[in-house]
């Protein structure tokens, strides 16, 4: 085997490894991690290098043509960042050859993500690529092994199930408003509240075709704002009641100490509308519809727990994936393994 | 040319038969298997039971010399064809996903069913309409609106289920495939109004050949049909006043369609006993 390959090697640490009060610790930013990545590429035994930094994960692949590398790229990572190395070691894996293939084709399917299967890490991993590339720090092994993990790892989603099913509360209740209402684009939106996670699942509807939303809260000023940041229109808190006729998904995360939602003001905002369902998601704690309103005919309630307890089943389905993509991905890993020794042969056959 | 086919009507209509019970199969597998199933897999083996159908029933009307509407047998077929057929037409139109799977289960239930009983298939005298076009067209039509309301019946079936889902907060499996339950109810109300409005056309012209030979038809004949388009229309009133909705709209809808299917039955049975059966075109042969 040729010794250059026997020294791919790929030194991180993620969130399997590190605890988040120690990920503190490792965390770079984008110029920090540029600068790591230029300081290595430098360094006489490191042909190529590249540092993917996520906030879940700091990982530095590398090809080097000295065998004993990894103590003297811990060293200077430990020294970049003012930590112990003992902590670093702790905390942190290393791998080389074909492991390190595995690992990148794992870590771009979204395999090694806390969510897994989801799809930012792709994305991630293809700036670092693009940062990498453009500075020279890539060569032939690198720019391979990358352009083949965005291939496998296309390849795993289309051929699994590690993307089915959305994880997240917004993109849950996305397709929740997708089953009641089909196209989003006439949904009319409603914020009671300015919590983050109602944000969010705002922005994630506004994202998928809703143009109008109306937030309303005991603060106008913060309704205001919010209305502004979404690109819809503040309404007085004492006036939503009146106006729940005209909207078809409610958003609830208000900090009341007892429901604000209950029959006697959604009976009647539903028989104004016999023909359109009403999409309530209960986001506040503690909760803001009372769970009676279920019962009128056209109305969907989903609370926190709900929305939760389904993104939970679809993580646990995807993880049930697992093996069935990295069975994928193995033999992606390997063939790429071929391809690299082939050329590395060729090479030194030249040479 | 179809003298030439090495086929009996009854072996094309088995054949077909079992092509949509394929279908229905193929969706059902997949569903268990948690997979979205091939559209045109489906559409194809659909088309394929369809085309076999439509030979069925033409080798039966070249045999009969009239619209093969004379029994149960050849009226349930005649619905499931028109079923499969309005497929055909709303399902690219409207894209509801999983009506090919619902519509394969439907249509493969009314063949299976009618060729499993011989006795339905009775032989009557040719040229039961008495050779009028009129009433040829009425029976077809009427046939038809059933076709029309067998894919209602079939939509609202998909609206309750998918409202169960999402009251029960049930996610996986048949629920993530399903249409919304406001587009199903939509589609439900418009395919209602479209086939109140063909039986209603198809008993303008069973009723002008009604007036003039009204002992020609049996009165309980008469009597269920009529029953039928006032539950129907009743339905299409109180639906634009949004007075039934939703829920009880889909619910209506499939009461319906089973009544009227049910009284398919005991209509024939009438038109079998009633006197100069062989001469009597009927103001209701969907009956």
């Amino acid at each position: 085997m040729s010794e250059v390959l026997q020294s791919l090697f790929v030194l991180g640490s993620s969130h399997h490894e590190a605890p988040l009060e120690v990920r503190e610790y490792f965390a770079l930013t984008a110029e920090q991690a540029q600068a790591l990545q230029r300081d290595l590429r430098a360094h006489e035994s490191i042909r190529e290098c590249l540092v993917v930094n996520t906030c879940n994960r700091l990982e530095i692949y590398g090809l080097a043509t000295d065998p004993n590398i990894e103590s003297t790229i811990r060293d200077h990572l430990c020294t970049q960042r003012g930590i112990s190395r003992e902590l670093f070691d702790a905390h942190s894996f290393w791998h080389t050859n074909l492991d390190v293939l595995q690992h990148a084709l794992e870590v771009s399917s979204g395999l090694e993500s806390q969510m897994v299967g989801e799809t930012e890490i792709l994305g991630q991993m293809k700036n670092a690529y693009a940062v990498a590339k453009e500075t020279n720090c890539t060569g032939t092994v690198l720019n391979r092994l990358f352009e083949k993990s965005f291939q496998a790892a296309k390849s795993a989603r289309t051929h699994t199930g590690i993307t089915r099913g959305q994880i997240s509360i917004g993109n849950v209740a996305v397709d929740l408003a997708g089953r009641i209402f089909g196209k989003l684009s006439n949904s009319r939106v409603l914020l009671l509240g300015s919590g983050e996670v109602a944000e969010k699942t705002a922005q994630a509807l506004k994202s998928r075709g809703v143009g109008d939303i109306s937030v309303s809260s005991r603060t106008y000023e913060n309704a205001h704002t919010l209305a502004h940041a979404l690109g819809g229109a503040a309404i007085e808190f004492e006036d939503f009641a009146q106006q729940l006729g005209h909207f078809d998904i409610i958003i609830c995360s208000t900090a009341a100490p007892k429901t604000i939602l209950d029959r006697t003001n959604l009976a009647p905002a539903m028989k104004q509308r016999p023909e359109r369902p009403c999409f309530l998601i209960d986001l506040a704690l503690p909760r803001d519809v009372d769970r009676s309103v279920e019962k009128l005919e056209n109305v969907y309630l989903y609370n926190l727990d709900d929305l939760s307890s389904i993104a939970n089943e679809n993580l646990e389905l995807r993880r049930a994936e697992i093996e069935h993509a990295r069975t994928i991905l193995k033999a992606h890993a390997w063939n790429l393994w071929l391809q690299l020794r082939r050329r590395e042969l060729m090479q030194s056959k030249r040479r | 040319m179809l003298n030439d086919i090495a086929m009996t009507d009854r072996d094309a209509f088995a054949i077909g038969a079992l092509v949509y019970l394929g279908a229905f199969l193929f969706g059902l597998i997949n569903l268990l298997i948690r997979k979205p199933y091939s559209r045109p897999i489906m559409f194809a083996l659909l088309s394929g039971g369809f085309l076999l159908q439509t030979l069925a029933l033409n080798l039966r009307g070249a045999e009969i010399k009239a619209c093969p509407l004379g029994n149960l047998f050849e009226i349930s077929q005649f619905i499931a064809w028109s079923l499969v057929l309005l497929y055909f037409i709303i399902g690219p139109v409207f894209h509801l996903r999983l009506l090919g799977f619902f519509t394969a289960g439907l249509a493969a239930l009314l063949s299976e069913t009618t060729l499993l009983v011989p006795a339905w298939d009775h032989g009557y005298t040719a040229g039961i309409f008495g050779g009028n076009p009129w009433i040829e067209l009425h029976a077809a039509l009427a046939i038809f609106s059933y076709g029309v309301f067998a894919i209602v019946a079939l939509v609202s079936a998909m609206f309750l289920i998918q409202q169960h889902g999402l009251k029960k907060k049930q996610f996986k499996g048949l629920y993530q495939y399903l249409p919304s339950v406001q587009q199903l109810d939509l589609i439900a109300k418009r395919l209602l109004i479209t086939g109140v409005t063909v039986l209603t056309a198809a008993l303008v012209f069973g009723a002008m050949f009604w007036i003039d030979n009204p002992d020609l038809v049996p009165l309980f004949k008469l009597g269920v049909t009529c029953l039928v388009w006032i539950g129907y229309s009743i339905v299409v009133v109180l639906r634009m006043q949004k007075k039934l909705v939703t829920r009880k709209h889909a619910i209506a809808c499939i009461a319906l369609f089973l009544f009227a299917l049910a009284s398919l039955w005991p209509v024939q049975s009438a038109r079998g006993s009633a006197p100069n059966h062989n001469l009597a075109p009927t103001a209701s042969d969907a009956h």
